[in-house]
Parts: C-alpha cells; sequence; structure tokens
C-alpha cells in the first residue's frame, strides 16, 4: 500500500496521470456535445422575435467561408441548424422588408459543438 | 555566514532570466491573442485572450497523427539511449586494450554534423528495410556520444569495491549494470532521457529526409507543412509553436533536478 502510495506521487506519474485524466474528461465532454447543433434566435431593430427569416450557416473551408445551409425561423424568431461540420462558422440572418444581420463569427472548441448563441441575430436597414 | 548580501546575485539572476523568457512569452501571447507582432507599440498584456488558435491547428493539420509519431519516435529514441549508452558507458569505465583509441574515436565522431554522415545513414536505414517507418526514424538517434560520456561520467562515481562486491556475489556483468549501476546513475539516467528525447523530438532533417509518406511525418515537419499554407495566420503558426514546445518543456520541468545533477555528476571530485 505505501509502495502504491510511493508510486502514485512520483511527480513522473502523477503529471502524466493528471494529464491522461484531462484528456479523458475533455474526450468525454467532447463525445456527448458534438451534435453539430447551432441554436439561436432573430430580432428586429426593436428585439421583437422575427418569424420567418432566412439563416445561413457559413462553414469556414480552408481559407474563406462558404454558405453550407439555409433555415427558416419559427415564430418565435428561434433558429436551429443541426449538422454543423466546424469548429468556426459564421451566421447570418434576413427577411425582406425587416433587413437583415451581419455575419457574426462564431468559434468553437471543437467540431460540430453543441451551441446556443447568447446574442440574438438583429435584423436592421430593411430595404 | 556569507560575506556578502546574496541578493544582488538574485536580482540579476531575476532579470537575466526574465530577459530569457521574453521570447517565450511574446510566441505565448501571440498565440492566445493574434495580435500583429510588428505592431508598434507592442502591447504587453493582450487584450483578449482565446485558445481558438489552438483549434485551428488541430484540425488544420493531422496534428494527433504528428504527435504520436513524434511521441512514439521520442519514447524508441530515449530507450535506446538509456540502454545503448548505459552499456557503452559501462563498457569505458573498465580498462581494456584500445580504450584510448575508443574514447579518441568518440571524440573525433562528435565533430562530424549528422548532414556529413546522413547520406551512409539514409542508404543503412533503407537496406534494413526501415525507411518511413518508426523504428527507422528513431535509429540513428538511439545512442549519442554526450551521453555515453554522461553516463561513464556517473558510473565513474561509483565506488570501484561496489562493483567488486557485486562480481564475487556471482552477478553477471549484465546484472551489475542494472542492478548496481543504474540504480545510483539516476542522475545520468534523467539527462539521458531528456536530451534524447529533445533531441528526437525537434529533429527535422532526418525525418524530412527519410519519411514518404504524410501519415509518418513528424511535429517539426507537420510545422512546416502548416507553414507553408498557412503563412497568413500568425497567431495559428505561434499556437503551433506551444503546442510543439510544450510536451519538452513539461518533460524538462518534471526532471529539472535530476537533469542538472546529471550534467554536473562528474565534473568535481573529492
Amino acid at each position: 500500500m505505501a509502495t502504491l502510495r510511493r508510486v502514485l506521487a512520483n511527480r513522473f506519474v502523477l503529471v502524466p496521470g493528471l494529464l491522461a485524466i484531462v484528456v479523458l474528461a475533455w474526450n468525454a465532454y467532447v463525445f456527448t456535445h458534438h451534435h453539430g447543433i447551432v441554436a439561436g434566435r432573430v430580432v428586429d431593430q426593436a428585439g421583437r422575435p422575427v418569424g420567418g427569416a432566412s439563416v445561413a450557416l457559413w462553414v469556414y473551408n480552408f481559407t474563406t467561408y462558404e454558405e453550407k445551409e439555409h433555415v427558416t425561423t419559427d415564430h418565435d424568431g428561434t433558429f436551429r441548424f443541426t449538422n454543423n461540420p466546424s469548429h468556426r462558422i459564421q451566421v447570418s440572418a434576413e427577411k425582406p422588408g425587416v433587413g437583415r444581420s451581419e455575419r457574426v463569427p462564431v468559434f468553437l472548441y471543437f467540431r460540430s459543438q453543441d451551441i446556443d448563441l447568447s446574442a440574438p441575430l438583429r435584423l436592421a436597414g430593411a430595404g | 555566514m556569507n560575506r556578502y548580501p546574496r541578493w544582488p546575485i538574485h536580482l540579476a539572476l531575476v532579470v537575466v532570466s526574465g530577459v530569457m523568457l521574453v521570447p517565450f512569452y511574446w510566441v505565448l501571447k501571440t498565440s492566445v491573442s493574434g495580435e500583429n507582432i510588428y505592431a508598434y507599440p507592442p502591447s504587453i498584456v493582450p487584450a483578449r485572450i482565446h485558445p481558438f488558435f489552438y483549434v485551428d491547428v488541430w484540425y488544420a493539420i493531422p496534428f494527433a497523427r504528428y504527435l504520436m509519431n513524434s511521441v512514439v519516435v521520442s519514447a524508441i529514441a530515449v530507450a535506446g539511449n538509456v540502454v545503448f549508452n548505459a552499456m557503452a558507458g559501462y563498457a569505458l569505465t573498465h580498462g581494456f586494450r584500445g580504450k584510448g583509441f575508443v574514447v579518441l574515436l568518440f571524440l573525433t565522431c562528435m565533430m562530424v554534423p549528422f548532414q556529413a554522415t546522413i547520406i551512409p545513414a539514409y542508404l543503412i536505414t533503407g537496406r534494413l528495410g526501415l525507411l518511413d517507418s518508426w523504428l527507422g526514424l528513431a535509429l540513428p538517434q538511439c545512442s549519442t556520444i554526450i551521453c555515453i560520456f554522461v553516463f561513464k561520467a556517473s558510473f565513474d562515481a561509483v565506488p570501484r569495491s561496489l562493483i567488486d562486491a557485486a562480481r564475487i556475489d556471482g552477478l553477471s556483468e549484465w546484472r551489475i549494470i542494472w542492478h548496481v549501476m543504474m540504480p545510483l546513475s539516476k542522475s545520468a539516467i534523467a539527462t539521458n532521457v531528456i536530451l534524447a528525447f529533445i533531441w528526437s523530438w525537434n529533429n527535422f532533417l532526418w525525418p524530412l529526409i527519410m519519411t514518404r509518406t504524410a501519415d509518418m511525418q513528424t511535429l517539426p515537419l507537420g510545422l512546416a507543412r502548416f507553414l507553408s499554407y498557412q503563412e497568413d495566420t500568425t497567431g495559428a503558426l505561434y499556437a503551433f509553436c506551444i503546442m510543439v514546445l510544450a510536451p519538452g518543456l513539461l518533460l524538462f520541468l518534471m526532471a529539472q533536478k535530476e537533469f542538472m545533477r546529471g550534467l554536473t555528476s562528474g565534473a568535481v571530485k573529492g
């Protein structure tokens, strides 16, 4: 028992062991949070939810962002992409008559990380 | 009791250490901020810290594969260095005919740069059928002359009577090395481990010459490859540098006490 304790307390065992635990924990987290879900909300300039707006997902492709997918917001302004493959994306929204939002860059900690955007996409500049 | 105050020495050491750490700090700062390194005036503290350049690096190249290659090759090189250097070092503690010539040969070979021997090394590795393999990558680094002398210095410090006692007890030379000399030479082992690891980890030329597929490349080659198509991404480049440096630094920090002792053992007598 004392020998085991001495071995475990050895820094050449302790440090790699702790690193291995961190890596395993991180991989477990990644494994349970990589469904590619990107969710958020679209609002107008007054902060009211905008239903029927078209939201685009832009995926980083080596040097540039390319448009991957479109979804339409629900009546409460929420949207949800379910198969984002990337760790570096942008989202933008537009609705004729209400306006369009800026492209919002989103950086993720790993590919396909599930994320609920805290800030809504704000439509402005109705045309 | 010291005649002079020690704080001026410590202060000077702190200042010198600070100066030497500035480049490392700069690399670390840029890797988490992506700030332009040529910006003037330079910012000492990054404005916004984030880890996303590390994520970029992880996905831009097959980092995990390169990391595994580097780890396996370094592990083979470290194991080879400890085993072969200990055997050679032990042999040099004995008197035998031609020992002076062997030592002279070792010292002479230290002056020949690896670049000069890379073609024979390549041909030999090719004849052994080890090109583009982990063992082939590690083979030329499995023994280093400096580390042989580190073991020799450490073994020289072991009392001769101890070896004689072991021999009288019936231990073979092989068992004397592993059961008597090695436990008494932990510093030399640590020095061998660290030096072999760092040299193998940072080796660029040999993996460049002998790997044929991208799957067998090591981290320094990955860094060069990364540079070739990510030259506009300062943050990611510096993040890559940190990721390559981190294992060596960690190993050194863990074993620095033994490392220092190993390098200085045999330097003083009495």
